[in-house]
Protein backbone atom coordinates (compact mmCIF):
# COMPACT_ATOMS: atom_id res chain seq x y z
CA UNK A 1 0.00 0.00 0.00
CA UNK A 2 1.75 3.14 -1.44
CA UNK A 3 5.72 3.78 -0.71
CA UNK A 4 7.02 3.87 2.34
CA UNK A 5 10.30 5.95 3.01
CA UNK A 6 12.61 4.56 5.89
CA UNK A 7 14.55 7.72 7.33
CA UNK A 8 18.23 5.81 8.56
CA UNK A 9 20.07 7.23 11.58
CA UNK A 10 24.51 6.84 11.34
CA UNK A 11 25.93 6.69 14.53
CA UNK A 12 29.43 5.82 14.86
CA UNK A 13 30.03 5.61 11.02
CA UNK A 14 27.42 2.69 10.27
CA UNK A 15 23.66 2.85 10.18
CA UNK A 16 22.20 2.24 13.62
CA UNK A 17 20.30 -1.28 14.08
CA UNK A 18 16.89 0.75 14.63
CA UNK A 19 17.02 1.73 11.13
CA UNK A 20 17.03 -1.51 10.21
CA UNK A 21 13.82 -2.38 12.10
CA UNK A 22 11.85 -0.07 10.65
CA UNK A 23 13.39 -1.54 7.00
CA UNK A 24 11.48 -4.66 8.82
CA UNK A 25 7.98 -2.87 9.20
CA UNK A 26 8.27 -1.63 6.50
CA UNK A 27 8.57 -4.75 4.28
CA UNK A 28 5.76 -6.09 6.64
CA UNK A 29 3.57 -3.82 5.28
CA UNK A 30 1.09 -5.91 2.61
CA UNK A 31 2.08 -4.07 -1.21
CA UNK A 32 4.10 -1.51 0.02
CA UNK A 33 7.47 -0.26 -1.96
CA UNK A 34 9.89 0.59 0.59
CA UNK A 35 12.28 3.30 -0.26
CA UNK A 36 14.95 5.12 1.93
CA UNK A 37 16.49 8.04 2.83
CA UNK A 38 20.34 8.65 4.41
CA UNK A 39 21.25 11.95 5.49
CA UNK A 40 24.88 13.11 5.98
CA UNK A 41 28.14 14.14 4.69
CA UNK A 42 30.33 11.43 2.67
CA UNK A 43 27.74 8.90 2.91
CA UNK A 44 27.29 7.99 -0.43
CA UNK A 45 28.34 4.68 0.38
CA UNK A 46 26.15 3.99 3.29
CA UNK A 47 23.16 5.31 0.89
CA UNK A 48 24.36 2.30 -1.74
CA UNK A 49 24.44 -0.16 1.88
CA UNK A 50 21.18 0.37 2.65
CA UNK A 51 19.95 0.22 -0.22
CA UNK A 52 21.13 -3.26 -0.57
CA UNK A 53 19.81 -4.55 2.07
CA UNK A 54 16.46 -3.94 2.56
CA UNK A 55 15.59 0.14 1.87
CA UNK A 56 15.42 -0.67 -2.15
CA UNK A 57 16.05 2.62 -3.86
CA UNK A 58 17.29 4.99 -1.43
CA UNK A 59 17.47 8.52 -1.44
CA UNK A 60 20.61 10.64 -0.19
CA UNK A 61 20.88 13.82 0.98
CA UNK A 62 25.05 14.02 1.00
CA UNK A 63 25.95 17.93 2.10
CA UNK A 64 28.55 19.29 4.18
CA UNK A 65 25.54 20.61 6.37
CA UNK A 66 24.53 17.62 7.47
CA UNK A 67 27.63 16.31 8.66
CA UNK A 68 26.37 16.65 11.93
CA UNK A 69 22.39 16.45 13.12
CA UNK A 70 20.58 19.47 12.51
CA UNK A 71 16.64 19.93 13.23
CA UNK A 72 16.11 22.07 10.17
CA UNK A 73 18.32 20.45 7.76
CA UNK A 74 16.79 16.91 8.95
CA UNK A 75 13.48 18.46 8.45
CA UNK A 76 13.88 19.71 5.06
CA UNK A 77 15.70 16.82 3.64
CA UNK A 78 13.27 14.54 4.56
CA UNK A 79 10.44 16.36 3.10
CA UNK A 80 12.29 16.74 -0.14
CA UNK A 81 12.77 12.79 -0.07
CA UNK A 82 9.01 12.70 0.77
CA UNK A 83 7.97 14.41 -2.14
CA UNK A 84 10.45 12.76 -4.33
CA UNK A 85 9.30 9.65 -3.36
CA UNK A 86 5.70 9.97 -2.97
CA UNK A 87 5.98 8.45 0.12
CA UNK A 88 2.04 7.82 2.05
CA UNK A 89 3.95 6.65 5.47
CA UNK A 90 7.16 7.99 6.43
CA UNK A 91 9.24 6.05 9.29
CA UNK A 92 11.59 7.51 11.61
CA UNK A 93 12.89 5.69 15.01
CA UNK A 94 12.31 6.92 18.15
CA UNK A 95 15.45 8.36 19.06
CA UNK A 96 17.07 11.79 20.22
CA UNK A 97 17.26 12.51 16.68
CA UNK A 98 13.60 10.87 15.69
CA UNK A 99 11.69 12.40 18.58
CA UNK A 100 12.82 15.94 17.75
CA UNK A 101 12.64 16.09 14.04
CA UNK A 102 9.43 13.63 13.12
CA UNK A 103 6.85 15.58 14.58
CA UNK A 104 8.14 18.65 12.37
CA UNK A 105 7.35 16.92 9.35
CA UNK A 106 4.64 15.85 10.13
CA UNK A 107 3.19 19.72 10.77
CA UNK A 108 5.18 20.79 7.64
CA UNK A 109 3.48 18.06 5.58
CA UNK A 110 -0.12 18.42 7.35
CA UNK A 111 -0.51 15.01 8.07
CA UNK A 112 -1.24 11.90 10.49
CA UNK A 113 1.50 11.55 13.08
CA UNK A 114 1.92 8.83 15.93
CA UNK A 115 4.93 7.72 18.03
CA UNK A 116 7.08 5.43 19.54
CA UNK A 117 4.78 2.42 18.20
CA UNK A 118 6.15 -1.41 18.28
CA UNK A 119 4.29 -2.71 15.50
CA UNK A 120 2.76 -1.14 12.46
CA UNK A 121 0.32 -2.38 9.45
CA UNK A 122 -1.79 -1.10 6.68
CA UNK A 123 -5.06 0.20 7.23
CA UNK A 124 -8.12 1.77 5.80
CA UNK A 125 -6.81 5.07 4.19
CA UNK A 126 -4.14 5.30 6.19
CA UNK A 127 -2.46 2.70 8.42
CA UNK A 128 -2.60 0.82 11.58
CA UNK A 129 -0.20 1.50 14.97
CA UNK A 130 -0.34 -0.42 18.24
CA UNK A 131 2.08 2.11 21.16
CA UNK A 132 2.77 2.37 24.42
CA UNK A 133 0.71 4.64 26.88
CA UNK A 134 0.75 5.48 30.75
CA UNK A 135 4.54 4.40 30.87
CA UNK A 136 3.53 1.19 29.48
CA UNK A 137 1.22 0.24 31.53
CA UNK A 138 -1.50 0.09 28.74
CA UNK A 139 -1.22 -0.32 24.99
CA UNK A 140 -3.14 1.89 22.89
CA UNK A 141 -4.10 0.49 18.88
CA UNK A 142 -4.16 3.59 16.49
CA UNK A 143 -5.38 4.52 12.89
CA UNK A 144 -4.23 7.42 11.04
CA UNK A 145 -5.77 8.30 7.45
CA UNK A 146 -4.32 9.99 4.91
CA UNK A 147 -0.41 10.62 4.58
CA UNK A 148 1.17 9.44 7.60
CA UNK A 149 4.65 10.09 9.73
CA UNK A 150 5.58 7.25 12.76
CA UNK A 151 8.50 6.93 14.69
CA UNK A 152 8.74 2.95 15.88
CA UNK A 153 10.32 2.09 19.35
CA UNK A 154 13.94 1.18 18.97
CA UNK A 155 14.05 -2.83 19.72
CA UNK A 156 10.34 -3.35 19.34
CA UNK A 157 10.95 -5.54 16.16
CA UNK A 158 13.38 -7.58 14.97
CA UNK A 159 15.87 -5.72 12.37
CA UNK A 160 15.62 -6.78 8.55
CA UNK A 161 18.14 -9.15 7.59
CA UNK A 162 17.42 -9.84 4.25
CA UNK A 163 18.50 -8.04 0.84
CA UNK A 164 17.14 -6.11 -1.32
CA UNK A 165 17.78 -4.32 -4.76
CA UNK A 166 17.86 -0.42 -5.67
CA UNK A 167 20.50 2.20 -5.69
CA UNK A 168 21.33 5.28 -4.24
CA UNK A 169 19.62 8.93 -5.73
CA UNK A 170 20.78 12.09 -4.59
CA UNK A 171 17.46 14.21 -3.68
CA UNK A 172 18.44 18.13 -3.48
CA UNK A 173 16.84 20.00 -1.48
CA UNK A 174 17.37 23.55 0.60
CA UNK A 175 19.25 23.15 3.71
CA UNK A 176 19.43 26.27 5.14
CA UNK A 177 18.77 25.96 8.75
CA UNK A 178 18.45 28.73 11.73
CA UNK A 179 18.95 26.04 14.56
CA UNK A 180 22.82 25.77 14.67
CA UNK A 181 24.99 22.40 15.61
CA UNK A 182 28.00 23.48 18.37
CA UNK A 183 29.27 20.43 19.69
CA UNK A 184 28.60 17.03 21.22
CA UNK A 185 29.93 16.30 24.83
CA UNK A 186 30.64 12.86 25.94
CA UNK A 187 29.36 12.12 29.24
CA UNK A 188 31.99 12.88 32.05
CA UNK A 189 33.58 10.17 34.13
CA UNK A 190 32.57 10.22 37.39
CA UNK A 191 33.63 6.72 38.69
CA UNK A 192 30.43 5.27 39.01
CA UNK A 193 30.77 2.82 37.04
CA UNK A 194 27.56 0.41 37.28
CA UNK A 195 28.91 -1.55 34.06
CA UNK A 196 31.34 -3.54 35.46
CA UNK A 197 29.20 -4.09 38.85
CA UNK A 198 28.05 -8.15 39.23
CA UNK A 199 25.21 -6.72 40.92
CA UNK A 200 23.15 -4.12 40.66
CA UNK A 201 20.10 -3.35 43.32
CA UNK A 202 18.10 -0.25 41.95
CA UNK A 203 15.60 1.52 43.67
CA UNK A 204 12.62 3.42 42.25
CA UNK A 205 10.13 5.85 42.88
CA UNK A 206 9.15 3.71 45.06
CA UNK A 207 11.68 4.25 47.67
CA UNK A 208 9.64 7.32 48.16
CA UNK A 209 12.16 9.05 50.04
CA UNK A 210 16.34 9.85 49.83
CA UNK A 211 17.31 8.70 52.63
CA UNK A 212 15.97 5.51 52.43
CA UNK A 213 18.74 4.83 49.66
CA UNK A 214 21.78 4.86 51.90
CA UNK A 215 19.02 2.93 54.68
CA UNK A 216 17.54 0.41 52.64
CA UNK A 217 18.95 -0.28 49.09
CA UNK A 218 22.96 0.65 49.79
CA UNK A 219 22.95 -2.12 52.31
CA UNK A 220 21.69 -4.86 50.37
CA UNK A 221 24.24 -3.73 47.56
CA UNK A 222 26.89 -3.64 49.93
CA UNK A 223 26.07 -6.91 51.71
CA UNK A 224 26.13 -8.61 47.94
CA UNK A 225 29.32 -7.46 46.77
CA UNK A 226 27.68 -5.26 43.92
CA UNK A 227 26.54 -1.36 43.23
CA UNK A 228 23.54 0.72 43.87
CA UNK A 229 21.34 2.16 41.11
CA UNK A 230 18.44 4.18 40.34
CA UNK A 231 15.52 5.06 37.93
CA UNK A 232 15.04 8.15 36.14
CA UNK A 233 12.46 9.46 38.30
CA UNK A 234 14.80 9.25 41.71
CA UNK A 235 17.63 11.12 39.80
CA UNK A 236 15.16 13.74 38.21
CA UNK A 237 14.14 14.31 41.76
CA UNK A 238 17.66 15.22 43.11
CA UNK A 239 18.00 11.87 45.55
CA UNK A 240 21.09 10.12 43.71
CA UNK A 241 23.41 11.73 41.21
CA UNK A 242 23.23 11.32 37.20
CA UNK A 243 25.96 8.62 37.61
CA UNK A 244 23.71 6.10 39.41
CA UNK A 245 21.01 5.87 36.68
CA UNK A 246 20.18 2.94 35.02
CA UNK A 247 18.42 3.43 31.16
CA UNK A 248 18.45 4.82 27.75
CA UNK A 249 19.71 8.22 28.97
CA UNK A 250 21.88 6.88 31.91
CA UNK A 251 24.12 3.77 31.86
CA UNK A 252 23.08 0.76 30.13
CA UNK A 253 24.10 -2.12 32.27
CA UNK A 254 23.81 -6.25 31.99
CA UNK A 255 24.97 -7.69 35.40
CA UNK A 256 24.65 -11.22 36.55
CA UNK A 257 22.10 -10.35 39.24
CA UNK A 258 20.11 -6.90 38.89
CA UNK A 259 17.86 -6.09 41.94
CA UNK A 260 14.63 -3.37 40.91
CA UNK A 261 13.74 -2.42 43.97
CA UNK A 262 10.21 -0.03 43.60
CA UNK A 263 10.69 0.34 40.15
CA UNK A 264 7.67 0.49 37.93
CA UNK A 265 9.60 -0.67 34.18
CA UNK A 266 9.15 2.76 31.81
CA UNK A 267 10.53 1.82 28.90
CA UNK A 268 13.26 4.05 29.10
CA UNK A 269 14.22 1.84 32.18
CA UNK A 270 13.75 -1.58 30.91
CA UNK A 271 16.36 -0.45 27.77
CA UNK A 272 19.20 0.32 30.33
CA UNK A 273 18.41 -3.11 32.12
CA UNK A 274 16.56 -5.83 30.44
CA UNK A 275 20.24 -7.47 28.88
CA UNK A 276 20.77 -8.48 32.88
CA UNK A 277 21.54 -12.46 33.39
CA UNK A 278 19.11 -12.53 36.73
CA UNK A 279 16.36 -10.42 36.84
CA UNK A 280 14.30 -9.80 40.85
CA UNK A 281 11.91 -7.31 40.52
CA UNK A 282 9.91 -6.36 43.77
CA UNK A 283 7.07 -3.93 43.85
CA UNK A 284 3.91 -3.89 45.52
CA UNK A 285 1.88 -3.30 41.88
CA UNK A 286 0.89 -7.04 40.61
CA UNK A 287 0.39 -5.12 37.08
CA UNK A 288 4.19 -3.18 36.58
CA UNK A 289 5.56 -3.54 33.43
CA UNK A 290 9.06 -4.60 35.34
CA UNK A 291 7.40 -8.19 35.88
CA UNK A 292 7.40 -8.66 32.10
CA UNK A 293 11.36 -8.42 32.26
CA UNK A 294 11.73 -10.02 35.04
CA UNK A 295 13.20 -13.47 35.86
CA UNK A 296 11.18 -13.75 39.25
CA UNK A 297 8.87 -11.17 40.88
CA UNK A 298 7.95 -10.60 44.39
CA UNK A 299 4.64 -8.59 45.14
CA UNK A 300 5.07 -7.02 48.18
CA UNK A 301 6.46 -3.57 50.10
CA UNK A 302 10.26 -3.50 49.46
CA UNK A 303 10.56 -2.64 52.71
CA UNK A 304 9.31 -5.42 54.13
CA UNK A 305 11.67 -7.67 52.00
CA UNK A 306 14.90 -5.66 51.27
CA UNK A 307 15.78 -5.47 54.90
CA UNK A 308 14.80 -8.93 55.30
CA UNK A 309 16.82 -9.75 52.05
CA UNK A 310 20.33 -8.07 53.37
CA UNK A 311 20.40 -9.67 56.84
CA UNK A 312 19.72 -13.26 55.51
CA UNK A 313 22.01 -12.40 52.41
CA UNK A 314 24.45 -11.61 55.41
CA UNK A 315 23.37 -14.47 57.46
CA UNK A 316 24.01 -16.83 54.81
CA UNK A 317 27.58 -15.33 54.23
CA UNK A 318 28.09 -16.12 58.01
CA UNK B 1 11.02 39.15 26.50
CA UNK B 2 7.06 37.19 26.10
CA UNK B 3 7.53 33.61 27.32
CA UNK B 4 4.69 30.96 26.81
CA UNK B 5 4.70 27.67 28.64
CA UNK B 6 2.44 25.00 26.95
CA UNK B 7 0.99 22.81 29.86
CA UNK B 8 -0.98 19.31 29.98
CA UNK B 9 -2.69 18.17 32.81
CA UNK B 10 -3.02 14.39 33.20
CA UNK B 11 -4.24 11.81 35.20
CA UNK B 12 -1.89 11.74 38.78
CA UNK B 13 1.31 9.02 38.20
CA UNK B 14 -0.62 6.96 40.75
CA UNK B 15 -4.18 7.61 39.91
CA UNK B 16 -5.91 4.42 39.04
CA UNK B 17 -6.31 3.53 35.18
CA UNK B 18 -9.68 2.01 34.21
CA UNK B 19 -10.39 1.56 31.06
CA UNK B 20 -13.34 3.96 30.21
CA UNK B 21 -16.65 2.87 28.31
CA UNK B 22 -15.99 2.85 24.61
CA UNK B 23 -12.75 1.48 25.13
CA UNK B 24 -10.57 4.22 23.94
CA UNK B 25 -9.05 6.09 26.68
CA UNK B 26 -9.11 5.35 30.53
CA UNK B 27 -11.68 6.89 33.09
CA UNK B 28 -11.62 10.09 33.84
CA UNK B 29 -14.11 10.45 36.61
CA UNK B 30 -13.48 10.52 40.09
CA UNK B 31 -9.47 10.53 39.69
CA UNK B 32 -7.02 13.10 40.42
CA UNK B 33 -5.14 15.33 37.52
CA UNK B 34 -1.72 17.11 38.06
CA UNK B 35 0.12 18.80 35.90
CA UNK B 36 2.30 17.08 33.38
CA UNK B 37 6.06 16.26 35.41
CA UNK B 38 8.06 17.46 32.09
CA UNK B 39 5.85 20.50 32.02
CA UNK B 40 6.79 21.78 35.41
CA UNK B 41 10.09 21.54 34.56
CA UNK B 42 9.45 23.53 31.42
CA UNK B 43 7.77 26.40 33.90
CA UNK B 44 10.50 26.05 36.24
CA UNK B 45 12.33 27.02 33.22
CA UNK B 46 10.50 29.97 32.17
CA UNK B 47 10.41 31.01 36.17
CA UNK B 48 14.19 31.47 36.25
CA UNK B 49 14.49 33.71 33.46
CA UNK B 50 11.92 35.73 34.62
CA UNK B 51 13.89 35.91 38.16
CA UNK B 52 17.06 37.01 36.35
CA UNK B 53 14.77 39.76 34.60
CA UNK B 54 15.12 38.96 31.31
CA UNK B 55 11.46 37.31 31.14
CA UNK B 56 9.08 40.53 31.06
CA UNK B 57 6.36 37.75 31.29
CA UNK B 58 5.58 34.66 31.54
CA UNK B 59 2.43 33.03 30.25
CA UNK B 60 0.80 29.60 31.28
CA UNK B 61 -1.22 28.07 28.51
CA UNK B 62 -3.54 24.87 28.24
CA UNK B 63 -6.02 23.19 26.98
CA UNK B 64 -9.17 21.24 28.55
CA UNK B 65 -12.18 21.17 30.22
CA UNK B 66 -12.94 23.00 33.63
CA UNK B 67 -10.59 20.52 36.04
CA UNK B 68 -7.64 21.96 33.94
CA UNK B 69 -8.55 25.62 35.80
CA UNK B 70 -6.44 23.92 38.49
CA UNK B 71 -3.16 23.23 37.09
CA UNK B 72 -3.33 26.35 35.59
CA UNK B 73 -3.66 28.43 39.44
CA UNK B 74 -0.55 26.05 40.49
CA UNK B 75 1.59 27.50 37.54
CA UNK B 76 0.53 30.44 38.29
CA UNK B 77 0.84 30.22 42.26
CA UNK B 78 4.60 29.26 41.36
CA UNK B 79 5.07 32.15 39.82
CA UNK B 80 3.49 32.63 35.98
CA UNK B 81 2.50 35.77 35.35
CA UNK B 82 -1.26 34.94 33.77
CA UNK B 83 -3.20 32.09 32.21
CA UNK B 84 -4.85 31.30 28.97
CA UNK B 85 -7.36 28.04 29.04
CA UNK B 86 -8.41 27.25 25.87
CA UNK B 87 -11.79 25.46 26.83
CA UNK B 88 -13.99 23.91 24.36
CA UNK B 89 -15.66 20.81 23.82
CA UNK B 90 -14.74 20.65 20.16
CA UNK B 91 -11.08 20.48 21.41
CA UNK B 92 -11.84 17.54 23.60
CA UNK B 93 -9.98 14.44 22.20
CA UNK B 94 -8.05 16.87 19.33
CA UNK B 95 -5.12 14.68 17.95
CA UNK B 96 -1.36 16.28 18.17
CA UNK B 97 -1.55 18.31 14.92
CA UNK B 98 -4.86 19.63 16.10
CA UNK B 99 -3.69 20.62 19.27
CA UNK B 100 -0.33 21.84 18.27
CA UNK B 101 -2.70 24.15 15.73
CA UNK B 102 -4.30 25.42 18.57
CA UNK B 103 -1.15 26.40 21.08
CA UNK B 104 0.40 28.17 17.88
CA UNK B 105 -2.57 30.40 17.82
CA UNK B 106 -2.36 31.35 21.32
CA UNK B 107 1.08 31.95 20.41
CA UNK B 108 0.79 33.81 17.21
CA UNK B 109 -2.03 35.79 19.48
CA UNK B 110 0.01 36.66 21.88
CA UNK B 111 3.31 37.40 20.08
CA UNK B 112 5.35 35.16 22.05
CA UNK B 113 8.96 35.34 21.66
CA UNK B 114 9.74 31.84 23.37
CA UNK B 115 8.02 28.92 23.87
CA UNK B 116 8.35 26.26 26.30
CA UNK B 117 7.20 22.76 26.73
CA UNK B 118 7.76 19.40 28.25
CA UNK B 119 9.43 16.80 26.61
CA UNK B 120 6.71 14.28 26.74
CA UNK B 121 3.25 13.58 28.14
CA UNK B 122 2.87 11.23 31.06
CA UNK B 123 -0.47 9.91 29.52
CA UNK B 124 0.08 9.86 25.99
CA UNK B 125 3.65 9.72 26.05
CA UNK B 126 3.90 11.14 22.29
CA UNK B 127 6.85 13.91 22.37
CA UNK B 128 5.43 14.92 19.53
CA UNK B 129 3.49 18.38 20.01
CA UNK B 130 6.09 20.69 21.03
CA UNK B 131 8.38 20.54 17.50
CA UNK B 132 4.89 20.45 15.65
CA UNK B 133 3.98 24.03 17.40
CA UNK B 134 7.56 25.06 16.47
CA UNK B 135 7.43 23.86 12.87
CA UNK B 136 3.68 25.87 12.60
CA UNK B 137 5.39 29.08 13.77
CA UNK B 138 8.38 28.73 12.11
CA UNK B 139 10.61 28.56 14.77
CA UNK B 140 13.37 26.19 15.36
CA UNK B 141 13.42 23.57 18.37
CA UNK B 142 14.95 21.62 20.13
CA UNK B 143 13.66 18.71 22.39
CA UNK B 144 14.96 17.06 25.35
CA UNK B 145 16.36 19.97 26.74
CA UNK B 146 18.49 19.76 30.02
CA UNK B 147 20.09 23.29 30.36
CA UNK B 148 19.96 26.54 28.64
CA UNK B 149 22.27 29.69 28.20
CA UNK B 150 20.54 32.53 27.01
CA UNK B 151 21.97 35.50 25.19
CA UNK B 152 20.20 38.38 23.33
CA UNK B 153 19.82 36.62 20.13
CA UNK B 154 20.16 33.21 20.69
CA UNK B 155 20.10 30.54 23.06
CA UNK B 156 22.18 27.75 23.64
CA UNK B 157 20.87 24.77 24.49
CA UNK B 158 22.07 21.10 25.45
CA UNK B 159 19.85 18.43 24.68
CA UNK B 160 19.99 14.84 26.23
CA UNK B 161 20.84 12.31 23.47
CA UNK B 162 21.38 8.41 24.34
CA UNK B 163 24.00 7.19 27.05
CA UNK B 164 24.20 10.62 29.03
CA UNK B 165 25.73 12.51 25.70
CA UNK B 166 24.96 15.66 25.41
CA UNK B 167 24.11 17.68 21.74
CA UNK B 168 24.59 21.73 22.16
CA UNK B 169 22.59 23.39 19.71
CA UNK B 170 22.36 27.55 19.25
CA UNK B 171 19.27 28.47 18.45
CA UNK B 172 17.91 31.99 17.17
CA UNK B 173 15.29 33.92 19.23
CA UNK B 174 12.19 33.11 18.60
CA UNK B 175 12.38 29.40 19.17
CA UNK B 176 10.93 26.85 21.08
CA UNK B 177 12.59 24.86 23.66
CA UNK B 178 11.08 21.31 24.80
CA UNK B 179 12.30 20.55 28.21
CA UNK B 180 13.66 17.21 29.93
CA UNK B 181 12.27 15.93 33.34
CA UNK B 182 15.25 16.66 35.67
CA UNK B 183 16.81 19.34 33.91
CA UNK B 184 15.89 22.06 37.09
CA UNK B 185 14.64 21.92 40.29
CA UNK B 186 11.31 22.98 40.47
CA UNK B 187 9.98 25.32 42.91
CA UNK B 188 6.77 24.93 44.78
CA UNK B 189 3.80 27.20 44.74
CA UNK B 190 4.28 28.99 48.24
CA UNK B 191 1.01 29.83 50.53
CA UNK B 192 1.85 33.99 49.13
CA UNK B 193 2.11 32.64 45.66
CA UNK B 194 -1.29 30.84 45.79
CA UNK B 195 -2.81 33.96 47.55
CA UNK B 196 -1.62 36.06 44.73
CA UNK B 197 -2.24 33.83 42.16
CA UNK B 198 -6.15 34.07 42.71
CA UNK B 199 -5.93 37.71 41.40
CA UNK B 200 -3.78 36.56 38.61
CA UNK B 201 -6.08 36.56 35.33
CA UNK B 202 -7.26 33.24 33.51
CA UNK B 203 -8.67 34.04 30.50
CA UNK B 204 -10.85 31.63 28.71
CA UNK B 205 -10.62 31.48 25.06
CA UNK B 206 -12.81 29.01 22.41
CA UNK B 207 -11.13 27.61 19.00
CA UNK B 208 -13.56 30.20 17.63
CA UNK B 209 -11.82 33.30 19.55
CA UNK B 210 -8.88 31.80 18.27
CA UNK B 211 -9.71 31.50 14.76
CA UNK B 212 -9.42 28.22 14.25
CA UNK B 213 -12.46 26.24 14.84
CA UNK B 214 -12.16 25.11 11.21
CA UNK B 215 -9.11 23.44 11.50
CA UNK B 216 -7.93 22.33 14.94
CA UNK B 217 -11.04 20.86 16.66
CA UNK B 218 -11.41 16.63 17.15
CA UNK B 219 -13.49 16.89 13.87
CA UNK B 220 -10.22 17.08 12.07
CA UNK B 221 -8.17 14.30 13.77
CA UNK B 222 -6.22 12.65 11.05
CA UNK B 223 -5.09 10.03 14.03
CA UNK B 224 -7.18 8.50 16.37
CA UNK B 225 -7.22 5.70 19.38
CA UNK B 226 -9.74 3.10 18.49
CA UNK B 227 -8.97 0.96 21.64
CA UNK B 228 -6.58 0.84 24.79
CA UNK B 229 -6.66 -2.12 26.88
CA UNK B 230 -3.78 -3.78 29.20
CA UNK B 231 -1.11 -5.55 27.36
CA UNK B 232 -1.13 -9.07 26.74
CA UNK B 233 2.16 -10.71 29.51
CA UNK B 234 4.44 -11.88 27.92
CA UNK B 235 7.02 -14.21 29.44
CA UNK B 236 6.49 -12.71 33.12
CA UNK B 237 8.56 -13.50 35.60
CA UNK B 238 7.89 -16.60 38.31
CA UNK B 239 6.20 -14.85 41.22
CA UNK B 240 7.37 -16.12 44.46
CA UNK B 241 4.70 -16.01 47.40
CA UNK B 242 4.76 -17.06 50.82
CA UNK B 243 5.83 -15.09 54.32
CA UNK B 244 8.15 -12.63 53.62
CA UNK B 245 10.65 -14.80 55.42
CA UNK B 246 9.55 -17.88 52.80
CA UNK B 247 9.90 -15.63 49.91
CA UNK B 248 13.59 -13.79 51.40
CA UNK B 249 14.77 -17.87 52.07
CA UNK B 250 13.74 -18.49 48.13
CA UNK B 251 15.90 -15.34 47.07
CA UNK B 252 18.73 -16.70 49.19
CA UNK B 253 18.99 -19.91 47.55
CA UNK B 254 18.74 -18.04 44.18
CA UNK B 255 21.54 -15.97 44.65
CA UNK B 256 23.50 -18.99 45.40
CA UNK B 257 22.36 -20.94 42.73
CA UNK B 258 24.23 -17.52 40.94
CA UNK B 259 27.10 -18.34 41.94
CA UNK B 260 27.00 -14.89 44.21
CA UNK B 261 27.01 -15.89 47.69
Amino acid sequence: MGTVLVVAEIQNGAIREASYELVAAAQGIDGAEVNGLVIGSGVGELASEFASKGAGKTYVVDDAAAENYNVDVWSKAIKAAAEASGAELILIANTPTGWDVAPRIAAGLDCAFTSDCIKAGAGDGGYNFVRRVFNGKLDAEVSTSGRTVATMQPGAIAPFEGSSDGGAEAVSADLSAGAKFVEIKVAESTGVDLTKADVIVSGGRGVGDPEKFPEIIQPLADVLGGAMGASRPVVDAGWLDHPYQVGSSGQVVAPKLYIAAGISGAIQHLVGMKASNFIVAINKDPDAPIFEVADIGVVADLFDIVPALTEAVGAAKG
Amino acid sequence: MKVMVCLKQVPHQDARLDVNGDGTWIQEDNIKFEINSYDTYAVEEALKLKDAGSADEVIVVSIGPDRVTQALRTALGMGADRAIHVNDDAAAGTDALATAKILAAVAKEEGADLVFAGLMADDDNASAIPPMVAELLGFPSATGVVATDFSDASVKVERELEGGALEVVDLPKPCLIAIQSGANQVRYASLKGIMQAKKKPVDVKTLADLGVADSASAAQNKTTINKIYVPPKGDTAEILSGSTDEVVGQLVTKIKELGLL
